[in-house]
């Protein structure tokens, strides 16, 4: 039994190699995208939010999700982006950081793609404004640009302290 | 049940079983004569025998099958019961211990049990100086009473004879009981048994060595008996011979007695000391996960009653707001019950200590009588479990380096044996535990010197500091690194971790300490973590919950009973001086009231001496919440405890001031 689901996982696993799955979606007007087997679903923003005092900068607050509290996060601000105010095709899509549910605050969830992962090239240092040490990758579709986030990286709290810190050096 | 739930119920039942047989051998060493307490030992050991046996654990079943030969010995006057035994108990009951904790990793095989096992064994194999004493226990003789050889007599026919089938057997055999049960259920299938001997009732009960007769009526050829015998494992040899009830002598007296016979044990025929060892209560045991699952379903439920009595409300329908009524009685009374049925006397963690004490004082050369009271008193099952090892630090901390030795204590005027009490009792929804000694104390000046020197604390700083907030110090992490400190001031040894442990359950953590009397450390926890009493409160839009556990009272402040003491608010409550903050400025809300009232709702918290006095826009009202984690994400946020979901779905955090106060 037990071999066979190795077996699979492994065919499955191989099946990924050749095809990469991502969600994309907008932060600003800049696209983005994220393996979908890392994505475990996306909501609208329909409650809300509670702020959490003492909270690094980045995240907004927290939600109520069927009885889960989840914390969410603006990407635009940790990625220090300009942002518009949130609007009507605003969505969360929920995350799994380390185990732990993360909420990404996103302009808009547009459409989920495959390209095949020799696509997926390595980020330059700094890509849409977005600092390479969040991105796992930038992948050309056609005449498109998608950025590829590293999720552990650019959700992650400990990350975002040594940020803080460094500008409040620089500062 | 999978073999992994067989297990866990093992793992369960032996850690138990361990659990009682130290805290018996620690009153058998102060009892010996006790045959109470070594019959209760007798059974923890024969239990653990036998499940480890049947879950083929072989390390401790031999292990506990050769400490149950030197306690039967002791048992039956045999042994006497000499510092020495205790200690090779206590080494074999640690062993087993582990060996225990070697399952679960699978190592239980590869542990080295043959050191204990050979001076077990040293015991238990008679001297070759006493044969005549082993040869009187081993002559077995089945004989019978008159009434018993009337209705023998009277079934006798040409063909059934009466026959005495002596089983022998193997000495290794670590089932004893369930074999001889296998045996007679064996021969029942070809004749009738008469009597054994000893008893049906003392073979079950293992009360035998190695043999027993049985007197059987049967048509069988003794042959095909004997055969059938042969069959059940562990069996060494059987003897079976036809004998005429003539030739038997008869018996005048209740068997049984001859077996069990000691001139010592008659010696201590009056009613046995009193002992807490007694009888067991009727439980039923249930995996934790499942209470857990309960619990969650509980919370569930208590959150949709808020959404409920909120819409009733709304609605303002009468039979709609009764039923919520008559829901929420229930309600609260499921709660309770289950919260009832996740509670752990503090005794689960309290009986290890008498080892404990005893270990620690022996190793150091000391005396020290260790009181424990309020072991009944109960904690919720997850707090329990948590509480071990700060407890252990704390005790640890007390006899290392508090209690003197007793040259010293001598020295100073006080009795030798220094006193270490342990004590639990319940206080409202909080439970308390504290721990005594009447050691050297800490060295208030000592601690001040450590402090300003790893730069913990300015000369300004220390003019301010009561005595109880200096000794406090030992809390802070790092303080108490140093060799120096340990042995000069007394305690301290990651005192830092243990009000972490402390205060990650919710709890407080308090010392004090008077120099030459004697410390006293106050543990004070949350009966549960799962469902707590909470007041809402609003600041600006923001809708708050402070645990009652935390609010000593709420009061209405004008603005002008507020003064300014160095650039701190305060008011006068209660003749003290209350110094007060604005929630606003703790949690950074932007669109407080508060600022533009007259008259101020303010919640008083306290933190063990100190109070503080929280300033809020509205007091809304008190609410049973369902503590819910942050998560991991987020990790801990000072000054918050967790969240919690309100009835209209949306998240309220917990807020937990002791900090800021």
């Amino acid at each position: 039994m037990e071999e066979n689901i190795k077996e699979k996982r492994s065919e499955k696993e191989e099946a990924r190699e050749e095809l990469l799955q991502l969600v994309l979606f907008r932060l600003g007007e800049e696209e983005f995208g994220v393996n979908i087997l890392q994505a475990r679903e996306i909501e609208k923003l329909d409650q809300g939010l509670t702020r959490v005092p003492k909270a690094p900068l980045f995240v907004e607050g927290v939600i109520n999700l069927r009885g889960e509290i989840i914390p969410i996060v603006d990407l635009r601000k940790r990625f220090g982006l300009t942002l518009p105010p949130l609007g009507y095709d605003s969505r969360v899509i929920i995350v799994e950081v380390r185990g732990a549910p993360v909420g990404m605050l996103v302009d808009a969830v547009e459409e989920v793609v495959r390209i095949p992962v020799s696509a997926v090239e390595p980020p330059p240092p700094i890509t849409k404004g977005v600092d390479a040490q969040y991105l796992a990758g930038v992948a050309k579709v056609g005449d498109r640009l998608i950025v590829l986030l590293n999720l552990d990286r650019a959700l992650s709290p400990e990350e975002s302290q040594e940020l803080a810190e460094a500008e409040l050096g620089d500062g | 049940m999978e073999t992994s739930d067989y297990l866990r119920v093992f793992m369960d039942e032996c850690q138990e079983h361990l659990q009682s047989l130290n805290s018996a051998l620690l009153e058998l060493e102060n009892n010996p004569g006790n045959k109470e307490i070594l019959n209760s030992i007798f059974r923890s050991a024969h239990t653990v025998k036998g499940a480890s046996a049947t879950m083929g654990f072989n390390k401790m079943a031999n292990l506990t099958h050769a400490m149950e030969d030197v306690l039967g010995l002791l048992r039956r006057g045999d042994l006497e019961v000499t510092p020495e035994i205790i200690n090779l108990l206590f080494d074999s009951v640690d062993l087993l211990e582990v060996l225990a904790k070697g399952i679960p990793e699978g190592r239980e095989a590869d542990i080295e049990i043959t050191a204990i096992l050979q001076q077990l064994k040293e015991y238990s194999t008679p001297e070759e100086t006493l044969p005549s004493d082993r040869d009187r226990r081993r002559r077995l003789e089945l004989r019978y009473t008159k009434e018993e050889r009337e209705q023998i007599k009277g079934r006798l026919t040409d063909t059934k004879k009466l026959y005495h089938i002596h089983v022998f057997l193997k000495e290794d055999c670590l089932l004893k009981g369930a074999r001889a049960f296998m045996i007679l259920r064996e021969v029942e299938n070809m004749g009738a048994i008469v009597k054994t001997i000893p008893s049906a009732k003392e073979l079950e009960d293992e009360r035998f060595r190695y043999d027993f007769i049985i007197g059987l009526l049967s048509e069988e050829p003794v042959e095909k008996i004997i055969a059938s015998i042969n069959k059940v494992l562990d069996v060494e040899n059987v003897q079976g011979t036809t004998v005429s009830i003539d030739e038997i002598p008869e018996e005048r007296r209740a068997y049984g007695e001859t077996y069990r016979f000691t001139p010592r044990e008659e010696k201590d025929v009056e009613e046995p000391a009193p002992s807490h060892l007694g009888p067991a209560t009727l439980t039923v045991r249930v995996d934790i996960r499942k209470l857990d699952e309960l619990m969650n379903l509980v919370a569930e439920l208590v959150i949709n009653r808020g959404r409920l009595e909120q819409i009733s409300s709304e609605l303002q329908h009468q039979e709609l707001e009764e039923s919520v009524e008559t829901l929420n009685r229930l309600l609260l009374r499921l709660q309770d019950d289950v919260l009832q049925t996740r509670m752990v006397a503090v005794e689960h963690v309290f009986s290890r200590f008498p080892r404990l004490v005893r270990d620690l004082t022996r190793r150091a050369g000391k005396q020290v009588d260790l009181v424990i009271t309020g072991a009944d008193t109960e904690l919720d099952r997850t707090v329990i479990d948590e509480i071990g090892d700060p407890l252990v630090h704390i005790i640890r901390n007390a006899v290392d380096h508090g209690i003197e030795s007793p040259e010293e204590r001598k020295a100073a005027g006080k009795p030798e044996t220094g006193r270490l009490e342990i004590n639990a009792y319940q206080a409202g929804n909080q439970v308390l535990i504290t721990v005594r000694d009447d050691g050297k104390g800490i060295d208030r000046d000592e601690v001040i010197r450590t402090a300003l020197s790893k730069g913990h604390l300015t000369e300004e700083k220390l003019a301010e500091m009561s005595d109880e907030e200096i000794i406090s110090l030992v809390f802070l992490p790092g303080f108490s690194t140093s060799e120096k400190v340990t042995d000069v001031s007394g305690r301290g040894v990651g005192m830092d971790v243990v009000r972490e442990r402390i205060t990650a359950l919710g709890g407080t953590v308090r010392v004090t300490s008077k120099r030459g009397e004697g410390t006293t450390v106050t543990i004070q926890l949350p009966l549960t973590l799962a469902i707590i009493q909470t007041l809402m409160i609003q600041v600006g839009s923001e809708i708050y919950a402070i645990p009652t556990s935390l609010v000593e009272q709420t009061i209405s402040v004008n603005q002008s009973e507020i003064q300014r003491l160095r650039q701190q608010e305060v008011t006068t409550w209660r003749g003290e001086v209350l110094p007060l903050i604005r929630l606003q400025d703790v949690l950074d809300v932007k669109d407080a009231k508060n600022p533009e009232y007259n008259e101020l709702d303010v919640v008083i918290v306290r933190n063990g001496e100190r109070r503080l006095g929280c300033v809020v826009d509205t007091l809304l009202r008190p609410q049973d919440v369902v503590i819910k984690s942050l998560g991991s994400y987020l990790g801990n946020i000072p000054g918050i405890a967790g969240a919690t979901i309100l009835g209209d779905g949306r998240v309220a955090l917990i807020l937990d001031l002791r900090d800021v106060a």
